[in-house]
């Protein structure tokens, strides 16, 4: 009887020896393969982690010094869609008074001296009944509006109704 | 004729077959023959693959690539070696197999062994 039992309690032994490896064969195996893919850069996550790792720990560096020249940058700033504006808007359109070429960064100046705001502006200002008619039928419609109204010959029409 | 032969080649006396080779036999552990007759009979290739079948298919091998790449992370992946990542994984390995596979397989581990009749 006590033979049985002993015989039991080593197979139980050696069962588990087997057993055991077993599984250490298979953890061998997982590892080579893991070691493999390590080496060789297979793991794309693993690099892509890395690499976004990287560029964040960058980033943080560069926003936190204080010697970045911000004040050039925000002048030319690139914007999210990858376009630089100039300070100065450099469109150049008609002036709807005089019908010139006007640079949008000039304009308000040019205005200024185009409409007479102020009668040293426009000294010479032209005697000639069209421009005194223009300047007649804006200071009747409101001056909200003179940016918005259309060509010169709206003001004409106007001015006949 | 009582000159000896002469030999061409020199050559020590053959040992005795019976010296040589039951010392070996007393020697080997009753694990190691176990060991041989299941590589002998094709047994044991079949525990591995049954092994390798139940532990991929309960996620067991997935946990260990995951523990490996977290090692891999941690020591930089130019330095790892194999076995660096054997020595990591093992005990977690190890214990964390599935109760019900070891069941299976120390069962089937149990019948060899009767059946090998030691």
């Amino acid at each position: 009887m006590s033979n049985v039992e002993d015989n039991k309690s080593s197979h139980d032994q050696l069962s588990s020896q087997v057993f055991l490896d077993l599984v250490d064969s298979v953890i061998a195996d997982v590892a080579s393969e893991c070691h493999r893919v390590a080496r060789l850069g297979l793991d794309r996550d693993l690099e892509v982690v890395e690499e976004e790792l990287r560029l964040s720990v960058e980033a943080r560096a560069k926003v936190a010094d204080p010697s970045n020249n911000l004040e050039t940058n925000t002048k030319y700033v690139v914007d999210i869609f990858g376009q630089s504006h100039p300070p100065v808007a450099t469109e150049v359109f008609n002036c709807m008074n005089c019908g010139r070429q006007i640079v949008a960064g000039r304009f308000a100046p040019h205005l200024e001296r185009c409409m007479g705001k102020g009668r040293k502006a426009r000294a010479k200002a032209t005697r000639s009944t069209t421009a005194s008619q223009n300047r007649n039928s804006r200071r009747n419609t409101s001056d909200n509006n003179q940016l918005a109204s259309g060509p010169p010959g709206f003001e004409e029409n106007v001015r006949k109704a | 004729m009582a000159r000896s032969v002469k030999h061409s080649v020199n050559r020590p006396p053959t040992p005795d077959e019976d010296v040589r080779d039951s010392p070996e036999r007393d020697e080997l552990t009753l694990g190691e023959i176990i060991n041989i007759k299941l590589v002998e009979s094709g047994e044991k290739e079949n525990l591995m693959e049954l092994v390798r079948d139940r532990l991929v298919e309960s996620g067991w091998k997935d946990e260990m690539r995951i523990a490996c790449r977290e090692h891999v992370k941690k020591k930089g992946r130019k330095d790892v070696t194999v076995d660096e990542l054997i020595r990591v994984i093992t005990p977690k390995g190890r214990a964390s197999v599935p109760d019900a596979v070891k069941e299976e397989l120390l069962d089937r581990i149990h019948n060899f062994i009767r059946s090998a009749a030691l």
